[in-house]
């Protein structure tokens, strides 16, 4: 699906906005809050005081002006100019707000003003006010600024009209003083708005933290932190629900465990039972079947000798080889289930053996090179390396299709390592099925000593298989 | 003159079955019969025979074992092996604690007579099937590599070398020498050439000839 423009730049938003920790995002939403609000009451404020003050000031002019044409007319009657003057000085002087002050006759020419210095040009024909109006304002854009002009008819008009300046000033500096009010306030609440949230985030992070900081424990195995209950909410919910997801998964842990304590022991069992096994029938085909074979063997061969008939003699030829080639199987079989030499002579003598014969079957060169030093490892430990190094021979027979293969065993400061190594096909070792190749069980033999069993191959390469199994404390290594 | 000779055998009806094959020779003439090692110490001690016919597996004392004891209480006797165990190692051990000859029980009735006889004349006998086993012995005590073929190894393929000789996985050596599995194949397999090493097994041998590594790791 292609996203569009506006879904793109919301994505992106989105991934600015959830990539900042939540402390941030909180003091956002704080900060940006009291923004809008400041500024919502400040604009509102703003006008409701300017539209208010405007009414106030404007009603406050025409007061004036009034006052002014009700004291002006009987002056202008007596045509006394400078008290008109005077009057009108007198009111710009008791008035701040206003700018200046005239007076026209009926037929428009100023008989007094309040100019010093000359009267404008243009101001007398800007305003008007009707014989039958009240007043009639009109907003002038002067050099000082905005100015309300108010004229207000003398005597009904027939005596000239009043005109009063009064100044937009005060409004607008009403409205800027109560502005920077309001943003002071503003800026007070911001940062107190601030600490309120910095103290907020930190009870609602904190707890998360710490669930954090467990999680991962428990992620590599420790099932002993707990998380606290720092409040009586959501999070105080979930870290109640992460507890006893925690010591339900200590319990399974234990629980799993106790069973692989408990397959490896039966394996173990069952290893030395069958280990066991072999080595007693092993025993009893090498001490006992062999023996009566070479007794059959040999009493044929003195009854042969003994008697001259020929027949007998044949008889007896033939009873000799079947008697030679059964103690052969039983022989072969004697060593395949446990060579005598493993207990009897230690683990260099039977590999050498193996593969000895390996080699003799197989038609594929083999080198071996046992180096343990003098002392004879511990029977489970030749047992299982003699076992692993079987297999892995007999493997390699089988797949590898190899001209060369070399083992080694080596005995190192803590540990003792075999190495079968051949020059055959090889195989993508990333892609190694456990169960084939007879490798799990290879592995589960190195396992149970506490060892390792690694396997290192590459289409054409080879394989090199490599058996790492630790010494048992008490022995120690040999210097 | 006939030849006294002791059998020392815990299989009661093979040991009837070779007397009855050796004393079928007008010289020969069994003197006494052992069933276990301890027992042969004792006949061996009283009747002094020629030739000792001595089973390796045998209850008590086996037969390795009481080979020393022997050649210390009867120093006249020639000690013959007649076993089953065709290891190679159970040949070694016996020659070396002083058995004159090595006879397999599967050929015990083609074989042993001549075995005897080349005994009893001074000469040491070995199944024809064992003597390979000598023969490699001495062979692979050869030198595999001119001395100074180490020498001239980059200093980077020496420690491949080392560790693969102490038998670490290549990925291992990658890790100890910091370098990549890839470029420890290829160090390995070029020094390998240049000291004309066929194997790792061969490695270790010359490693351990050079005293490059020891018992004990590195």
């Amino acid at each position: 699906m292609k996203k569009t423009f506006g879904q793109k730049l919301l994505w992106r938003a989105w991934e600015i906005i959830g990539a900042v920790n939540v402390r941030v995002k909180i003091m956002g939403i704080v900060i940006g809050g009291t923004l809008l609000l400041s500024a919502a009451l400040a604009l509102q404020m703003r006008a409701s005081v300017t539209r208010l003050m405007e009414t106030q000031v404007q009603e406050q002019g025409v007061s004036i002006g009034r006052d002014l044409s009700a004291r002006a007319t009987d002056l202008i009657l007596v045509n006394d100019l400078y008290a008109l003057r005077q009057l009108l000085l007198e009111t710009r002087a008791n008035n701040p707000n206003v700018v200046y002050a005239f007076v026209l006759d009926p037929q428009g020419s100023v008989l007094a003003a309040t100019f010093d210095e000359g009267f404008p040009a243009g101001l007398r024909e800007v305003n008007e006010a009707g014989a039958q109006e009240h007043h009639h304002t009109v907003l002038l854009n002067t050099a000082q600024g905005y100015v309300w002009d108010i004229a207000v008819p003398i005597f009904n008009g027939q005596a000239g009209t009043a005109r009063v300046g009064i100044s937009y000033d005060i409004v607008q500096q009403t409205v800027l003083t109560l502005t920077s009010q309001a943003l002071l306030t503003t800026l007070l609440i911001l940062g107190l708005s601030l600490l309120a949230a910095a103290f907020l985030t930190f009870i609602l992070t904190r707890p998360i933290l710490e669930l954090v900081a467990v999680t991962r424990a428990v992620a590599q195995g420790d099932f002993t932190p707990r998380v606290r209950r720092w409040a009586d909410d959501e999070i105080g919910d979930l870290a109640d629900a992460f507890n006893q997801m925690t010591a339900e998964l200590a319990r399974t842990d234990e629980l799993r465990r106790e069973r692989e304590q408990l397959r490896r022991q039966l394996l173990e069992g069952i290893i030395a039972a069958q280990e066991e096994e072999r080595r007693r029938i092993s025993r009893e085909l090498h001490d006992g079947t062999s023996q009566s074979l070479t007794s059959l063997m040999v009493g044929l061969k003195n009854l042969d000798t003994i008697c001259d008939s020929p027949q007998v003699h044949a008889q007896a030829q033939d009873l000799r080889n079947v008697a030679g080639q059964v103690l052969e199987d039983v022989h072969d079989l004697a060593f395949q289930l446990r060579p005598a030499a493993l207990d009897d002579l230690g683990l260099p003598a039977a590999l050498e053996h193996l593969v000895n014969e390996w080699q003799n079957r197989h038609q594929i060169r083999a080198d071996v090179v046992i180096h343990l030093g003098a002392e004879r490892l511990p029977g489970s430990l030749e047992t299982a390396l003699y076992r692993i190094i079987q297999e892995a021979l007999t493997n390699v027979a089988r797949h590898a299709g190899a001209k060369n293969v070399s083992a080694l065993v080596e005995r190192r400061a803590r540990e003792v390592v075999a190495v079968v190594e051949d020059d055959g096909l090889g195989f993508d070792s990333a892609h190694l099925n456990g169960s084939r190749l007879g490798v799990a069980g290879m592995r589960e033999r190195a396992e149970l000593l506490g060892g390792k069993l690694t396997i290192e191959s590459a289409p054409g390469a080879g394989t090199s298989l490599f058996v790492q199994i630790p010494l048992p404390q008490t022995e120690g290594g040999a210097s | 003159m006939t030849t006294r000779i002791l059998l020392a055998d815990d299989h009661a009806v093979l040991r009837a079955g070779l007397r009855l094959l050796l004393e079928n020779q007008p010289d020969f003439e069994v003197t006494g019969e052992a069933a276990s090692g301890l027992e042969a110490l004792e006949l061996a001690e009283k009747l002094q025979p020629d030739l000792i016919l001595l089973d390796l597996t045998m209850p008590g004392l086996n037969g390795l074992d009481a080979l020393p004891v022997l050649r210390k209480s009867a120093p006249d006797a020639r000690i013959l092996i007649l076993t089953m165990h065709d290891d190679p190692q159970y040949l070694r051990q016996a020659l070396k604690n002083g058995a004159s000859g090595y006879v397999l029980k599967k050929a015990a009735d083609t074989e042993l007579l001549s075995a005897v006889r080349a005994v009893l004349r001074g000469e040491v006998y070995v199944h024809p099937s064992m003597t390979r086993v000598l023969l490699d012995d001495m062979l692979t005590d050869a030198p595999a590599a001119p001395a100074d073929a180490w020498e001239s190894l980059s200093e980077r393929e020496q420690a491949v070398l080392k560790l693969v000789a102490l038998g670490y996985t290549g990925a291992e050596i990658a890790g100890q020498l910091n370098l990549s599995v890839k470029t420890v194949e290829t160090y390995r397999a070029r020094g390998m050439e240049k000291l004309g090493l066929p194997n790792r097994a061969a490695l270790v041998r010359f490693a351990l000839k050079k005293g490059l590594i020891g018992v004990g790791g590195p």
